[in-house]
């Protein structure tokens, strides 16, 4: 609760410090002693110092798991500004207002990610929604920019129609919004509570971009400010996979067995559209539009089997992949433009940058000692453990070594082409960070005990 | 007993979850669109057809119409209505609060000096940023 009352009012105190302050600087530096502000009292409501009393009706409820992610979005935030809040510059002139937005998305997904009531579920889609679509039509003068932001609001909005359809449903078989069990089994014989489900499916697999729901993404991730990308495409989705494993892992586990195969061969579809269209794209942005679908592929597994294991997998899945993903879009941000030939030679001048991309890339991938191959692991392990999707398991081990290629075309290109172009400025302090981010990945990769200690 | 467009209630309560005890509402629609392009029909293959040119013009109110209705407009009208469906939705949500002011109590009330308190800090908002001068 903390968390949340503090990014609201943080948003609105961002809104206001474009008139008070004056230098950008300034502004970003409230915001990142803002977002600090947040995760210590984040850290101090999940430990019991909580700052507010207010009687949320059982509309929401904290538990550790939801803190736990509460303070990974804000860290992961957090690097986030640290990286790229300076490119948010060159977007336009509504500097501390993109900061606003940020902050009020913040605040959604704190909503998604401890909700109990469907009607918090949607109130925090909605907040997440609707500040994307503003950020991402933000480059006002670029068309595609405005293409992106108008199509990515009609979908989202239609999705968000079908979401509302299938709460509507659900309320009307079992009377009530509150996410239960106990709720779903008193009426699982109504064929409209199905309906309801399906929907409820649909709607959210739109929301985390898979396939066949997923024809919004690419378009509007490439159409969207690079910077935006890369926090839309990490931190948000995250919370969208959390919101649609909290909720079918709270309500619909009595009906497991009418859903699962659908959910298993979105998957397999995901994955399969993903790793397959991302190897023909010939801009680097397009192409981690398309991973990022595939991930979300791998990400979906955690819906298949709920168990310790898959708890743990999308935790270190959603860190490992958005610290990566993040990482490599800091760079891309600095080039002129996304096509591979930009990172022709790319070693040569700037070989700190290029082994940390490096070692972001592998984890992607999925290669032993990094993040992405454990949090992979776990993914696989929880769906081996459900005992029955052995055919999706083996397909989804086909399909990362697909996307190996892909990856690895980046690095092949980085250290063995000559250049051509004049090569990128970056300060040392990004230098540092982005280093220290690899080592992350990598200690992360080999110790994951570091990140799910928290988690008891 | 036929029944074709009234539902036998006993009958429908006990079967809510029955397709069939939808088949009424199937047949209305039938009717509906049925009838609809019957009409639309009958009247495009009946009826005469004498174009003249005053016939064919856009009728905006009997006066004459005259340029392009695409032309370009002030986006400051935009603006304003935006804001006034924004004002708007704060004043609809008195109107509940209007007749539940006294059981909701103090509470109640400060719940909605809450949501006034955000509005006006929006409304604030747009005035320093000069959202309402006019000329530029």
């Amino acid at each position: 609760m903390n968390a949340l009352i503090v990014t609201a009012v943080l948003g609105v105190m961002m809104m206001f410090s474009s008139i008070v302050l004056k230098r950008n600087s300034a502004i970003r530096m409230l915001a990142i002693v803002g977002l600090l502000f947040t995760f210590i009292a984040n850290v101090l409501d999940s430990s019991g110092v909580h700052f507010f009393s207010i009687n949320i009706k059982g509309m929401m409820h904290f538990d550790q798991f939801a803190y736990f992610f509460i303070s990974i979005s804000i860290f992961c935030t957090f690097i986030f500004f640290l990286l790229s809040a300076k490119e948010m510059e060159r977007i336009g002139v509504n500097y501390s207002e993109y900061f606003a937005l940020i902050f009020f998305i913040l605040c959604g997904i704190i909503l998604v990610a401890s909700f109990t009531s469907l009607l918090i579920l949607f109130l925090g889609i909605e907040i997440i929604s609707i500040p994307l679509y503003i950020l991402t039509g933000s480059d006002k003068k670029n068309l595609k920019s405005n293409e992106a932001s108008l199509k990515y609001f009609l979908l989202g909005a239609f999705s968000t129609g079908i979401m509302l359809m299938g709460i509507a449903l659900f309320y009307g078989s079992t009377g009530s919004f509150s996410v239960e069990n106990s709720v779903v089994i008193a009426a699982t014989t109504s064929p409209m509570l199905l309906i309801g489900i399906l929907l409820l499916l649909f709607s959210m697999s739109f929301k985390v971009s898979a396939a066949p729901f997923h024809f919004w993404a690419p378009d509007v991730y490439d159409g969207a400010p690079t910077v935006f990308t890369s926090f839309m495409a990490t931190i948000v989705k995250a919370a969208a996979f959390i919101a649609f494993i909290r909720l079918f892992s709270l309500a619909f586990t009595p009906l497991q067995d009418r859903w699962q195969l659908i959910v298993a061969v979105i998957i397999a579809l995901t994955l399969f559209v993903g790793n397959i269209t991302a190897v023909f794209q010939q801009s680097v942005k397009r192409m981690l539009a398309y991973s990022s679908i595939a991930q979300s592929g791998f990400m979906l597994m955690a819906l298949l089997a709920f168990n310790t294991f898959s708890v743990e997998g999308i935790l270190l899945y959603i860190v490992a992949y958005s610290i990566s993903t993040m990482g490599i879009f800091s760079v891309l941000v600095k080039m002129k433009d996304s096509s591979l030939e930009e990172f022709n030679g790319f070693a040569k001048h700037q070989p700190v940058l290029a082994v940390a991309l490096t070692v972001f890339l592998l984890s992607l991938a999925g290669i032993p000692l990094t993040a992405g191959f454990l949090s992979k692991f776990y993914m696989l392990k929880a769906v081996m453990h459900s005992g029955n999707f052995l055919w999706l398991i083996i397909f989804a081990v086909l399909m990362a070594a697909v996307s190996v290629y892909y990856y690895f075309r980046i690095i092949q290109v980085m250290f063995f082409k000559e250049s051509d172009s004049n090569t990128i400025i970056v300060s040392t302090s990004f230098k540092w960070l982005l280093s220290a981010l690899a080592i992350i990945i990598i200690v992360l990769g080999v110790y994951p005990q570091l990140l799910l200690q928290f988690l008891v | 007993m036929i029944h074709l467009l009234q539902i036998d209630i006993s009958k429908a309560v006990n079967e809510v979850e029955n397709a069939g005890s939808y088949l009424p509402i199937a047949i209305q629609l039938l009717l509906v669109v049925g009838l609809i392009g019957l009409m639309l029909l009958a009247s495009h293959k009946l009826g005469p057809k004498r174009n003249t040119s005053d016939k064919l013009e856009g009728f905006a109110c009997g006066i004459e119409s005259h340029g392009d209705a695409r032309k370009p407009m002030a986006i400051k009208y935009f603006l304003v209505a935006v804001l006034f469906v924004l004002f708007d939705v704060e004043v609809i949500f008195f109107y509940p609060y209007a007749l539940s002011f006294k059981q909701l109590g103090w509470d109640g009330f400060w719940a909605v000096m809450m949501f006034v308190g955000f509005f006006l800090c929006g409304f604030i908002y747009i005035i320093k940023k000069g959202a309402l001068q006019w000329e530029d």
